[in-house]
């Protein structure tokens, strides 16, 4: 798919690629510490550059490798990220007992939804993030969430407002 | 008002009032105003819409598994590691990797970050935890019950019917029976610490030893140290505490450093003072900011991963 994209644009995007691919490649290797990884994110990191071409033209790119990596570190931490919740989440799903635990289909629909969710509240800080997650998830009131957190309840109430307004802003 | 802030001022607008209903402080007034702000405009009624699906979205999750992975313990490390590499271009490539661990621990079955504990459920009842920076492999099927501390600390408190273990330390082995014990792989030998069951310490190549609860002794490959009797009641990391008395300042902030990511640092001459206290491990840098107060030093942070800590300008 790559070297269809890469053949069917001009040939500075062919340049652009075999130039700079295989710098980026080690930078992401010394990140990751597998070669697999770095690959793929390498890849998808190229993806993004071309798809957005039409916004920022290749050839006007001034330092065309600090802009990959401005790219390639996003795609980095995102990395980082679904890895991590993929962690906890499969850790979680082992300490289930057998009973409840929802079937191979499910278990992806689910993961993904996690992930969906995980990247919405990605910018909120930790506890405004907590207090929603609690609001939502467990149920539990302002004044005990007030309590957890160890803030009174107008702080809450504050924290609550901010993560609904930030979900608001950012859901299509 | 632009595009941009008429959204956001709308998402406010219903935020404000969903904070309102769920707080349980909204009036008859409130609600009649929600209704007329959901009337007001077909973008209103949409955001109104959408924080419902939003609401619904979270409500049909399983919450346990959803809390685990959404609240999981190492979001603060993913915040250390967008700073680190928003500076990441400002140092050297090795940099980030020199703060990875060995192999052996990446490829653990289990292990924590700096900062990180952990708690795992055996079967009949046996509780396994990890402290901090630590990695453990776990091999407990086809009757096998072996445990394998590559580095940092274990706790293991056995249930009742549990039959011995083993636990491999870089050594010798530890095998356990009903018992409650800590073990941690220190740089030249492991310290074992014993609060209950059977406990015998065989070095790898020297005579075994069997260890007494309220006892703690170090073991080298070649020989068990004397057992040293230890206050079991005296809260640790399994508390999420760090409990010293009178400890010289240096070895409580080498001990403090394990459970912070990042660079600590301190001036030697800071480390003829003691230090007394139960310290909560949730939070390091307050742990420095409380040893900052009661000690009078000063407390440098170039980033929150890199803090050096000096002696106040009234203890020069």
């Amino acid at each position: 798919m790559m070297r269809q994209a890469v053949g069917a644009s001009a040939p500075t995007l062919e340049n652009f690629y075999r130039e700079h691919r295989s710098w980026l490649e080690n930078w992401l290797r010394c990140r990751l510490g597998n070669a697999w990884d770095a690959a793929d994110l390498s890849q998808d990191t190229f993806v993004r550059v071309l798809a957005s071409q039409h916004s920022e033209p290749l050839h006007g790119l001034r330092e065309p490798r600090a802009y990959l990596l401005t790219v390639g570190k996003r795609l980095l931490i995102n990395h980082y990220q679904r890895r991590s919740l993929e962690q906890a989440y499969l850790q979680a799903l082992a300490t289930l007992p057998e009973t409840v635990i929802p079937s191979p289909e499910q278990r992806w629909v689910l993961l993904e939804t996690l992930q969906a969710l995980d990247e919405l509240l990605d910018a909120l800080p930790l506890a405004v993030r907590r207090a929603f997650l609690w609001a939502q998830l467990e149920g539990l009131s302002y004044a005990q969430i007030a309590e957890r957190l160890k803030v009174s309840e107008r702080t809450v109430k504050r924290y609550m407002a901010q993560a609904y307004t930030h979900c608001l802003m950012l859901e299509p | 008002m632009n595009n941009q802030a008429q959204t956001r001022q709308i998402a406010e607008d219903a935020a404000h009032f969903l904070v309102l209903l769920e707080s349980g402080t909204a009036s008859a007034d409130d609600r009649a105003r929600l209704q007329r702000w959901r009337e007001q405009s077909a973008h209103h009624e949409q955001t109104w819409q959408k924080a419902q699906g939003l609401r619904q979205r979270f409500a049909t999750l399983p919450p346990e598994l959803a809390m685990a992975s959404l609240d999981r313990p190492d979001l603060g490390r993913r915040t250390a590691l967008k700073r680190a590499l928003i500076v990441a271009a400002l140092l050297p490539a090795g940099w980030m990797l020199a703060q990875q661990a060995p192999i052996a621990a990446l490829r653990a079955d289990m292990r924590t970050a700096a900062g990180d504990r952990r708690d795992i459920r055996l079967q009949y009842g046996s509780l396994l935890q990890l402290d901090t920076a630590s990695a453990l492999n776990i091999e407990l099927e086809q009757g096998k019950r072996l445990l394998t501390l590559i580095e940092g600390e274990m706790a293991l408190n056995m249930g009742k019917d549990v039959k011995a273990m083993t636990i491999k330390t870089r050594q010798g082995r530890v095998q356990v029976s009903g018992a409650e014990l800590c073990v941690r792989q220190l740089d030249d030998g492991c310290l074992i610490s014993v609060w209950r069951g059977d406990v015998e310490l065989f070095p790898e190549h020297g005579p075994s030893m069997r260890l007494q609860p309220g006892q703690r002794a170090t073991m080298s490959a070649a020989q068990v140290s004397p057992a040293q009797p230890f206050d079991t009641r005296q809260p640790g990391w399994r508390q999420g505490v760090l409990s010293v008395e009178n400890q010289p300042l240096g070895v409580f902030l080498a001990e403090l450093s394990r459970y912070r990511p990042g660079i600590l640092r301190w001036e030697p001459e800071l480390e003829r003072l003691n230090v007394t206290g139960t310290f909560r491990l949730d939070d390091t840098d307050q742990i420095l900011q409380l040893l900052a107060a009661s000690l009078g030093l000063q407390v440098h942070s170039r980033t929150r991963y890199w803090v050096t800590l000096a002696p106040g300008k009234a203890s020069v």
